[in-house]
C-alpha cells in the first residue's frame, strides 16, 4: 500500500507541464464536409447440423475465397497452468502430419497451389483458429486438406521433436526483442496469473511436451459445438453450406458445455517493473491498466478516448513525444477488450537519455485526458476519423467479415455494425472524461520499461522498482 | 448507392468474365505540359481512391557525407507547405477516414494515401501543395533528425542484427547501394537546411514524378483536377544520373560480426544479379520460391525440417533500378556449426542446378503470381503503387498485367540458367553474426 501511495504522489507531482500544442491548421485544403456514410453490407449466416455456425461474406468480384474456423475452448488460456503451450503446439503439430498426409505433402500441396492454410491458437486466447485462402479454383482442394488437417491429424512423434527443435530456438530468439520483454512483463503486471497475463509459451513447458497431450487435447477440444466458419468471396451460402455438410460430416457434436472465462482480479494497486537489457540504446515504455471488457456500456467512449490520445500519428502522444519533443520515432496508445477484461495501454520507444522526461510527458497526457474535456473541434475530429474510414473496409471482404464474427463472438445485436458510427458520434466530451477518470487513474497504471539497466535510477523517484533479467527472473527490488 | 451497386455489377463483369483468361487492369496513361506523369484506373467497387506519387530519388542518389538524407527529406514532407500547416496533411487526410504515409528505398521515394472517394481534391491538394511549396525551417529539420534517429535506433541499433544488414550492404556494393536508406547517425547530424533546400528543387520536381490514381473516380473529371492542382507547378532541370555499375566481382567476400543482441547465430548470403529490367527477373523469382518460399521450399524441407541445422530459412529477390541481389538468410540452430550450415545451403544450391525442378514448385510461383495479382485487383492501394513504381522503375505500367504471364512462362531450364549464372560463390558476399556474449563490444570486425 505504502508503495502505490508513493507512486501516486510521485505521479502527481511531475505532471505540471503546459499542454503541449498543435500547430495551427491553415485551413485552406478543400475538404469535402461530407461524411461518406456507408452501409456495410451484411453477410448471410446459417447453422450446420453439426452446430458449426456459418457467416458467409460473398463477393465475387475476384475469383478468391478466405475462410476461418474458430473453435472456442481450444485456445491458450485453456492451458494448465503448468503446461503452457499445450494448446499452441496441438495447433502448430495439426499441420505435421494427418492419416492422408505426410508433413511435407501438406506444405506442397498448399504451396503448389499458393494457398494459404495455417493453424494457430495463441496464448491468452479463448479460441483456436484455422484459417486459409486459396482462388477459387482450388477451394475444393483446400477445403479436402483442412478437413484432414483438423479431423485427422496424427501427430507424429519423429515431427514433434523436429518441431521443438526448431520452436526451442525461436523461443529463445524472441528474447531479444525489446518490444516481446516489455509486452511480456507488462502482461504479468498486469494480469498476474490469470490466464490473460499468458504472451508465449515456455521452454519448460516445450520440453515436457508429449504426444499423448497433444492427442488428447486435439480429441477433447477441437469440437464443432460452439465453432463458427466465417468465409468470405467467391462464393454464397448455399454453395458454402453444401460443401461444408458434405467435407465435415465426419466432424460430430459431442454436447460439450460452452467454454466460459473468467475476468481477472482487480488490480493490487500502482506498479514498476523494468527489465535491464544489456546494450539497450532505448527504453521500451508500456504505461497503463486494465480496461473493459468487449460489451461493456463504455466500449464506444473509451474507443474515442484511446483515438484522441494515442490511436494514430494525429493523437496526442504522438505529437508531443514524436512532434514537439524529439523523443521517439512513434508514441501510441491501444485498447483491447475481450469476453474476459482487457488492457489499455500507451507504448512507445524512446532514446535511453530521454526515459524520464518521456515518462512525464505520457503521463501528463494521460492526466490531461481524465482532467479536462476534450475540445469539441479535436472530438469531432477523431469521431469523423473512425466514422468515414468505414467507407475504406468496403474494398475488401475479408475485412467486412471480421466486424461479424466480432458480433458472433460477443454476442453483439444483428444491427450492432449499422448502429455503430451512431453510436461513436454520440459520445460526448463528458463521457471520455468519465471513461478516463474511471479506468486511468494513477492509483491503477502499471508503468514497465525495458532498457539498461542504469534507468533503475531514473524510476526509483516515482516509486519502488522491480528490476527483472531478459529471462524473466527477478534480480531486485 | 444505387449507383454504385450498378456499377459494381459492370466491374465485376469486366474483371470475371472468364476463368481461363486472367483479367486485366486498364488505366490511361498523361503527362502534364510540366512533364509530371500520371495515370488513372477507374474501379466504382468501393467508394475509396488512393493516390500514389513515386519521386525518382532514393538513397542511391546521396551523395558521400549525406547517407540518410532522402529519408530524411521525406519526413520533412509532412512538416508543412505554403497553404498547409505542420502535421496538417496527416490530420486532414486520417480526419477524414483516410490512411496515408510514406517509404523511401534506395531507388525511390512513395507518398501514398487512400482515403474516401469525395475526398478526391483534398488528396490532390495536399500532394501538390508540398510538390510546390515545402515549408523549410531549421526547426522542422532538427525536429525530423530526432525522429529519424529513433527510428534508426528502433530498427537497427536496439534490434539483434541490425548492424547485419548495414555490413552486408557494404559488402556486397561498391556503388552506392553500399549504405542503407536509414543512414548513419554522423551523416544526418551534418544534414543542413541548405541540403533541404537544394535537395527540394533537384529531386521533387513535376519531371521527376509518377502519380497513379486508382478508384472510384471518372478518368476525365479526375485529369482535371490534377491539372488544376499540379499544372502550374514549374518543372526542373533533370537531375543527374547517378551511376550504377558495379565492376565485375571475382572473389567471395565475407565479414563477421559480433551482436550483443543476438541470441542465434545467423548467416546471410547475397548473390549479384541484374537489375529489374532484366528477363531475368522473372526465373530468379522462380528460383527464389522454389529454394526459399514457405514450408514446402527446399532450404526449409532440408536445413529446418530434415537435417535440423537451421530454425529458419529465408530468400529474397531485390528488383532494383541498379545491379541487384538475391539473398539467402538462415538462422543457425543452436549449436550448428555455421559450416554444416553453409555446406548444407551449398548442396541445395547445387542441386538446382544439376537436378530437377519439379513441375509443382512451377505451379507454385505461377499460382504465388496469380494469387499476388488477383489480390492487387481488391484494393486500389497495390494497384496504385505497382502502376507508379513500374512506370517509374521501367517505364512500363504494362508490368502489372503481363508479369503473370512472364512468370507462367518460366520453363524448368530458365531456372537452372540462372541459377548457374548468378549463385556462384566468387559473386556473393558472406556475413556471419554471432551472439557476443560480452556487453562492451561494439560491433563490426574481420575482413573479406
Amino acid at each position: 500500500m505504502l508503495r502505490t501511495l508513493a507512486l501516486v504522489v510521485a505521479l502527481s507531482a511531475v505532471q505540471s507541464a503546459p499542454p503541449v500544442k498543435t500547430p495551427q491548421p491553415k485551413g485552406k485544403a478543400p475538404v469535402s464536409n461530407e461524411i461518406l456514410r456507408v452501409k456495410l453490407p451484411r453477410p448471410a449466416e446459417a447453422d450446420l447440423s453439426n452446430g458449426l455456425h456459418l457467416i458467409v461474406m460473398e463477393d465475387r468480384r475476384l475469383p478468391q475465397i478466405s475462410f476461418e474456423i474458430i473453435i472456442p475452448g481450444a485456445g491458450g488460456y485453456f492451458d494448465a497452468p503448468d503446461r503452457l503451450g499445450i494448446a499452441a503446439f496441438t495447433a502448430a503439430m495439426m499441420r505435421e502430419g494427418t492419416t492422408g498426409r505426410t508433413s511435407q505433402q501438406i506444405a506442397e500441396e498448399i504451396d503448389s497451389m499458393a494457398a494459404g492454410l495455417g493453424v494457430s491458437a495463441s496464448a491468452a486466447s479463448w479460441s483456436a483458429s484455422i484459417s486459409g485462402s486459396s482462388l477459387t479454383e482450388h477451394f475444393d482442394r483446400l477445403l479436402k486438406l483442412t478437413t484432414d488437417v483438423l479431423l485427422h491429424p496424427t501427430f507424429p512423434q519423429e515431427e514433434l521433436d523436429r518441431y521443438k527443435q526448431r520452436t526451442r530456438a525461436g523461443l529463445v530468439q524472441q528474447r531479444s526483442s525489446p518490444q516481446f520483454l516489455a509486452n511480456e512483463l507488462y502482461s504479468r503486471v498486469l494480469f498476474g496469473q490469470h490466464p490473460a497475463s499468458r504472451v508465449s509459451p515456455t521452454l519448460e513447458a516445450l520440453d515436457k511436451a508429449s504426444r499423448d497431450a497433444l492427442v488428447a487435447w486435439h480429441r477433447e477440444r477441437y469440437v464443432p459445438d460452439h465453432a463458427a466458419i466465417a468465409i468470405a468471396g467467391d462464393i454464397s451460402l448455399a454453395e458454402a453450406r453444401t460443401r461444408l455438410e458434405a467435407a465435415l460430416s465426419g466432424w460430430k457434436k459431442t454436447g460439450a458445455a460452452k467454454p466460459v472465462v473468467e475476468n481477472p482480479a482487480d488490480l493490487g494497486g500502482a506498479r514498476i517493473a523494468m527489465v535491464a537489457r544489456p546494450n539497450s540504446v532505448q527504453t521500451s515504455l508500456f504505461v497503463g491498466t486494465q480496461s473493459i471488457n468487449r460489451t461493456s456500456p463504455d466500449h464506444p467512449a473509451f474507443v474515442v478516448a484511446n483515438r484522441v490520445i494515442g490511436g494514430g500519428s494525429t493523437a496526442r502522444l504522438y505529437n508531443n513525444l514524436r512532434e514537439q519533443k524529439g523523443y521517439t520515432y512513434g508514441a501510441y496508445s491501444g485498447l483491447s477488450a475481450g469476453l474476459y477484461r482487457g488492457s489499455w495501454q500507451a507504448t512507445t520507444d524512446v532514446r535511453t537519455e530521454v526515459t524520464a522526461p518521456a515518462i512525464d510527458e505520457i503521463l501528463g497526457e494521460i492526466k490531461r485526458l481524465r482532467t479536462e474535456p476534450v475540445p469539441e473541434a479535436e472530438l469531432q475530429e477523431a469521431k469523423r476519423a473512425m466514422v468515414a474510414s468505414f467507407a475504406l473496409s468496403l474494398e475488401s471482404p475479408e475485412t467486412l467479415i471480421n466486424y461479424y464474427i466480432t458480433r458472433w463472438q460477443y454476442g453483439l445485436a444483428a444491427d450492432y455494425w449499422d448502429k455503430y458510427p451512431e453510436r461513436l458520434m454520440a459520445v460526448t466530451a463528458t463521457e471520455v472524461q468519465q471513461v478516463a477518470k474511471k479506468y486511468l487513474d494513477p492509483s491503477r497504471l502499471q508503468l514497465v520499461a525495458v532498457g539498461d539497466a542504469k534507468i533503475a535510477e531514473t524510476l526509483k523517484s516515482r516509486g519502488a522498482v522491480e528490476v527483472y533479467d531478459t529471462e524473466g527472473k527477478r534480480i531486485s527490488n | 448507392m444505387r449507383r454504385l451497386a450498378l456499377e459494381l455489377l459492370i466491374s465485376a463483369a469486366a474483371i470475371t468474365a472468364s476463368g481461363a483468361t486472367a483479367p486485366k487492369v486498364a488505366w490511361t496513361d498523361h503527362k502534364l505540359p510540366n512533364d509530371l506523369r500520371v495515370l488513372v484506373a477507374e474501379d466504382h467497387h468501393a467508394p475509396v481512391v488512393s493516390v500514389a506519387i513515386v519521386y525518382n530519388v532514393g538513397s542511391r542518389d546521396e551523395r558521400k557525407g549525406r547517407t540518410g538524407f532522402a529519408h530524411l527529406f521525406e519526413h520533412m514532407m509532412f512538416k508543412g507547405s505554403a497553404n498547409v500547416a505542420d502535421g496538417e496533411h496527416s490530420r486532414l487526410i486520417q480526419n477524414n477516414g483516410g490512411r496515408m504515409n510514406a517509404t523511401t528505398d534506395q531507388d525511390r521515394t512513395l507518398y501514398y494515401d487512400t482515403l474516401p472517394a469525395n475526398q478526391l481534391d483534398l488528396v490532390l491538394f495536399l500532394e501538390a501543395d508540398r510538390m510546390r511549396s515545402l515549408d523549410i525551417s531549421k526547426e522542422n529539420l532538427d525536429n525530423q533528425r530526432n525522429a529519424v534517429q529513433e527510428e534508426r535506433r528502433l530498427r537497427l541499433d536496439n534490434q539483434p542484427y541490425g548492424r547485419t544488414f548495414e555490413v552486408l550492404q557494404a559488402l556486397a556494393y561498391e556503388n552506392s547501394y553500399k549504405h542503407l536508406p536509414i543512414g548513419s547517425m554522423e551523416d544526418l547530424n551534418a544534414a543542413s537546411v541548405e541540403d533541404v533546400a537544394q535537395f527540394f528543387k533537384t529531386y521533387y520536381a513535376p519531371n521527376n514524378a509518377v502519380m497513379a490514381i486508382v478508384g472510384d473516380v471518372t478518368t476525365e473529371a479526375c485529369l482535371a483536377r490534377v491539372k488544376k492542382y499540379f499544372g502550374d507547378i514549374p518543372g526542373q532541370a533533370p537531375p543527374p544520373q547517378v551511376d550504377m555499375t558495379e565492376p565485375p566481382q571475382t572473389a567471395e567476400r565475407r565479414q563477421t560480426v559480433e551482436d550483443p543482441l543476438a541470441r542465434l547465430t545467423r548467416l546471410d548470403v547475397a548473390y549479384k544479379i541484374p537489375d529489374a529490367k532484366s528477363p531475368d527477373l522473372e526465373p530468379l523469382q522462380v528460383l527464389s520460391l522454389a529454394l526459399g518460399g514457405g514450408r514446402s521450399s527446399r532450404l526449409y524441407q532440408s536445413l529446418v525440417r530434415d537435417k535440423q541445422v537451421a530454425a529458419q530459412t529465408g530468400t529474397a529477390v531485390g528488383e532494383t533500378r541498379g545491379p541487384g541481389l538475391f539473398q539467402v538468410f538462415i538462422a543457425v540452430a543452436p549449436g550448428k556449426p555455421v559450416p554444416d550450415v553453409e555446406a548444407a545451403l551449398d548442396a541445395q544450391l547445387e542441386a538446382v542446378k544439376t537436378g530437377e525442378i519439379a513441375a509443382w514448385e512451377l505451379d507454385k510461383a505461377r499460382n504465388a503470381a496469380r494469387r499476388s495479382f488477383i489480390g492487387s485487383l481488391g484494393s486500389s492501394f497495390d494497384r496504385a503503387v505497382l502502376l507508379a513504381e513500374y512506370t517509374a522503375f521501367l517505364g512500363k505500367p504494362d508490368k502489372i498485367n503481363t508479369q503473370l504471364d512472364e512468370i507462367a512462362a518460366v520453363t524448368a531450364a530458365d531456372v537452372q540458367r540462372v541459377a548457374r549464372k548468378y549463385l556462384r560463390s566468387e559473386s556473393r558476399s558472406v556475413v556471419v553474426t554471432n551472439p557476443k556474449a560480452d556487453a562492451k563490444s561494439d560491433g563490426a570486425k574481420g575482413g573479406a
